[in-house]
């Protein structure tokens, strides 16, 4: 199995979020990412910070995982980013 | 009222059309405003992705546009806005400050490309780039500061063959890993080009004949950069 760069780990985990309704909890997250839990640990802490994804509180006041506009626009331009590093080298 | 300033605006700009000034002065112009759009047109890739190939990448074209203004565009500006009226200083010493920084950014600009390109290979290891700093500044001083035209040569060459040969390197594992390895000739060439404008500017009339080539060359890598980074942007 190809191994997967940061990027493309990023671009897996929002997209999971996405497709959950916008809206997941903490274990579905860590399972469906097929990441470590150490490893899953440290990427939602940089997805928290640099604001791609936000910590909300669902109805039954339970913590969720939600795609914020910066979440949203990182799926959409993801192939525009990949396609540049490619094209220059990076 | 706005006769008299263009009048006025006349009188300033038609000295440095004379003469070789009125190229160099269009060809920076060219040089800043390709690498400020490639700066600004990545922006906001690098916003959502913080990818550090992007960031050097940037930073390269961030470090061109400042090179070039200190080449020539703050010479016409404080000529422009007759500077010297108000703050007294040496040409002379003006002169050597300009080419002080127009080496050291230059040389950072082309160091953050190559770091751009290898900082995987690199470790990602950030504090290379302060060993570029120092070597930049090496470059900026021994090639201000010595009058010995073979150094400055000898300086300027040894840069080149460094840079090429990492170029070269970066452009084997590319095409190993079957990849977006076209850029590398154009890298090269700039890379070319950026000494051929060094040594252009170090020793005068060694290149004289070959100067508008120099600049057209230079001008057509930067915007052909410009065009594949917009292409590939959508910006």
């Amino acid at each position: 199995m190809e191994k997967r760069g940061k990027l493309r780990i990023i671009k897996d985990i929002l997209q999971i979020i996405q497709e959950n309704q916008n809206s997941i909890k903490s274990t579905p997250l860590l399972r469906k990412s097929n990441l470590s839990s150490q490893r899953f640990s440290e990427y939602l802490t940089m997805l928290l910070e640099k604001k791609l994804v936000k910590e909300i509180e669902d109805k039954q006041g339970k913590k969720c995982f939600t795609l914020t506009d910066k979440g949203f626009k990182y799926l959409r331009r993801y192939e525009i980013i990949v396609g540049f590093i490619d094209e220059f080298g990076l | 009222m706005l006769f008299l300033v263009l009048i006025k605006m006349r009188l300033f700009v038609e000295p440095f059309l004379r003469g070789g000034f009125g190229v160099e002065l269009i060809y920076s112009f060219v040089i800043i405003v390709c690498s400020l759009m490639v700066y600004f047109g990545t922006k906001e890739l690098y916003g959502l992705s913080s990818h550090k190939g992007i960031k050097y990448f940037r930073q390269a074209f961030l470090f061109f546009a400042i090179a070039y203004f200190f080449r020539s565009l703050i010479k016409f500006l404080l000529i422009f806005f007759n500077v010297r009226a108000i703050f007294d200083f040496s040409p002379r010493a003006f002169g050597i400050l300009t080419l002080f920084l127009f080496m050291y950014f230059s040389s950072m600009a082309v160091f953050y490309l190559l770091y751009s390109v290898m900082w995987k290979k690199w470790d990602g290891n950030s504090k290379k780039v302060y060993l570029f700093h120092l070597l930049a500044l090496v470059i900026a001083f021994g090639s201000t500061i010595s009058m010995n035209l073979q150094l400055r040569l000898g300086l300027n060459i040894f840069l080149f063959i460094f840079v090429a040969f990492v170029v070269y390197i970066a452009y084997k594992n590319s095409r190993e890993k079957k990849k977006g390895y076209n850029l590398y000739v154009i890298y090269t060439l700039l890379f070319a080009f950026w000494i051929l404008n060094i040594l252009d500017i170090l020793i005068p009339n060694f290149l004289q004949t070959f100067q508008l080539f120099i600049y057209l060359a230079s001008s057509g890598i930067f915007l052909l950069i410009l065009y594949k980074v917009l292409k590939k942007t959508g910006s």
